[in-house]
């Protein structure tokens, strides 16, 4: 266990070292929460509440989906498939440890750094320009960061699984650009999840996606009831796990598969 | 006419290297029409359901995103090559310097190094739209307006051209691309997808005394549409984009010859 600890912390500490970096970062995502908002307010025009989410309430979503697109990184990750890729798997494999779990504490700690540089300062910062919502009590804040948690790790299985298509195609990247498209679609980050039909909802939740920013946004917004809450945490551990197992079955194929290239 | 010539040749060699994996060509033209097609599809549906978005319609406001599209996705194809994701490597890894050595203009090597034929999909998308939203808003097309659509098209192309020639000429200093570049580039497309009246006042101005990103989009969509300027300037504004984005390009290419001159090479 220690071990992991470890990959997370040096994880941690590489992201903090790129400190430039994130402030355009930050600032890019600040610029796009401003452009949401105003859109938001002007779809909203005189109405007061739109689905159970009022204005405010919108205007939170814009910032929080900005906030946690670092942290869940959705928006494509392809460094286990490059590894696979050029061979420099060979040496991970050699190592005394989880390769699935190696991984696993890298992007935690990544994660951990996008949580601390860039979603937090940007809800403050958010709070600063709009009267945002806030959680009020102390299980409201408890529920908001156990499904950031589990959202995290989610994605993390999701993205290991996609990157895992790398052990039979030599160039995947392709491939999971088009697969990433949808998961970020799908996960609410484009608008509410609320604002689309009925049936368009029930699609998406037939896949592991709204489980990470929709669930996250929707406990964080308060329009869940305890019993609903409870619920969509246990789904997104239901997610995490099923997806676990994948990659651990995937995975065991692909490495039976693997032929490294000498050189 | 040489230069052209050899221009064009250095396109064509990129258009068939990249048609060598045909497979993952296709996968990718794939991705970046889906990602464009489904950005749209979100705002039409919320936009259906919201019934429409300061008082413009459905159509009227997939006319601003399907022009912005067409034009964005030409302009990073040929400008693919002044991409500042992209030249940033050249800055970094120093292999700007062979380009140097060349007896050939450095600008019409960067513009042949790199030619994303993959961006076709947001450009066949964005053309989708486009014919989508004239269908949908029933544009009264006039000789002028018909004359004016290339054109308009054509001033955003050196528009967002000249982002990412000032994207990639800030990397002589930074070495690093700047993420921030990405502000004006991607967020000047979903900016100007929207009718300029929802954003804040300060935001406006700035987008329009400081990056003039209303003239190109916004103001002749007024004019093909037949709209009333609620900003009450002068009629002429609706059919300046050309000169504007012309501008815009000819300040960057200025900027990118001083700072080639400046260029010291990373030495690595």
């Amino acid at each position: 266990m220690r071990v992991y600890w470890e990959i997370a912390k040096r994880a941690l500490s590489r992201q903090l070292t790129y400190r430039t970096a994130t402030l355009a970062g930050l600032a890019t995502n600040f610029y796009f929460g401003l452009l949401r908002a105003a859109v938001m307010a002007a779809l909203y025009g005189a109405r007061a509440q739109v689905d159970g989410i009022s204005l405010q309430a919108a205007i939170t979503y814009t910032g929080l989906a900005q906030s946690l697109i670092a942290v869940i990184s959705l928006l494509g990750w392809f460094e286990v498939m490059r590894s696979i890729n050029k061979g420099e798997i060979s040496s991970d494999l050699l190592r005394p440890i989880g390769y699935f779990k190696f991984w696993l504490a890298q992007d935690l700690g990544k994660a951990a750094a996008q949580l601390a540089l860039r979603g937090i300062p940007l809800m403050l910062g958010y709070a600063l320009f709009f009267d945002i919502l806030l959680p009020q009590t102390l299980w409201h804040w408890l529920a908001v960061f156990l499904a950031l948690g589990l959202a995290v790790l989610l994605s993390f299985s999701w993205r290991f699984l996609v990157n895992l298509v790398g052990f039979w195609v030599t160039d995947a990247t392709s491939i999971g650009r088009v697969v990433y498209i949808f998961s970020w679609f799908l996960s609410g980050f484009l608008m509410p999840l609320r604002f689309f039909p009925d049936w368009f909802v029930r699609l998406c939740y037939l896949t592991p996606f709204p489980h990470t920013i929709n669930t996250i946004v929707e406990i964080y917004l308060g329009v869940l009831t305890p019993g609903q809450m409870l619920r969509a945490l246990l789904l997104q551990l239901a997610w995490f796990v099923g997806l676990t197992l994948a990659c651990s079955w995937v995975l065991r194929r692909g490495i039976r598969h693997l032929v490294i290239q000498g050189g | 006419m040489k230069a052209l010539r050899l221009y064009l040749w250095l396109v064509l060699i990129q258009v068939r290297s990249q048609m060598q994996y045909r497979v993952g060509f296709l996968l990718e033209t794939l991705s970046v029409a889906l990602g464009s097609i489904i950005s749209f599809v979100t705002l039409a549906l919320v936009l259906q359901k919201f019934e429409g978005i300061a008082g413009w319609s459905l159509g009227e406001v997939a006319f601003l995103f399907a022009l912005v599209e067409l034009s964005f996705g030409l302009m990073d194809m040929i400008f693919s090559g002044f991409d500042p994701d992209y030249f940033a490597a050249h800055t970094r890894q120093g292999t700007l310097d062979q380009y140097l050595l060349r007896p050939v203009s450095l600008t019409l090597q960067i513009f042949g190094s790199q030619f994303i034929l993959r961006r076709l999909g947001r450009i066949f998308q964005g053309t989708l739209i486009l014919v989508y939203a004239v269908q949908l808003v029933n544009i009264e097309w006039t000789v002028g307006k018909i004359l004016y659509l290339p054109l308009v098209i054509a001033g955003m192309v050196l528009f967002f051209g000249g982002l990412f020639m000032l994207g990639a000429t800030i990397t002589f200093w930074t070495v690093e691309r700047i993420e921030a570049v990405n502000i004006l580039t991607y967020g000047g497309t979903e900016l100007m997808s929207y009718p300029m009246t929802i954003y804040q006042d300060w935001m406006r101005r700035f987008f329009t005394y400081i990056v003039p990103a209303i003239f190109l989009n916004y103001y002749p969509s007024l004019y093909f549409l037949d709209r009333p300027d609620p900003f009450n300037m002068p009629f002429v504004v609706r059919f300046i984009a050309p000169v504007v984005g012309l501008g815009v390009f000819l300040a960057a290419y200025v900027f990118w010859r001083f700072g080639v001159r400046y260029y010291q090479s990373t030495g690595s």
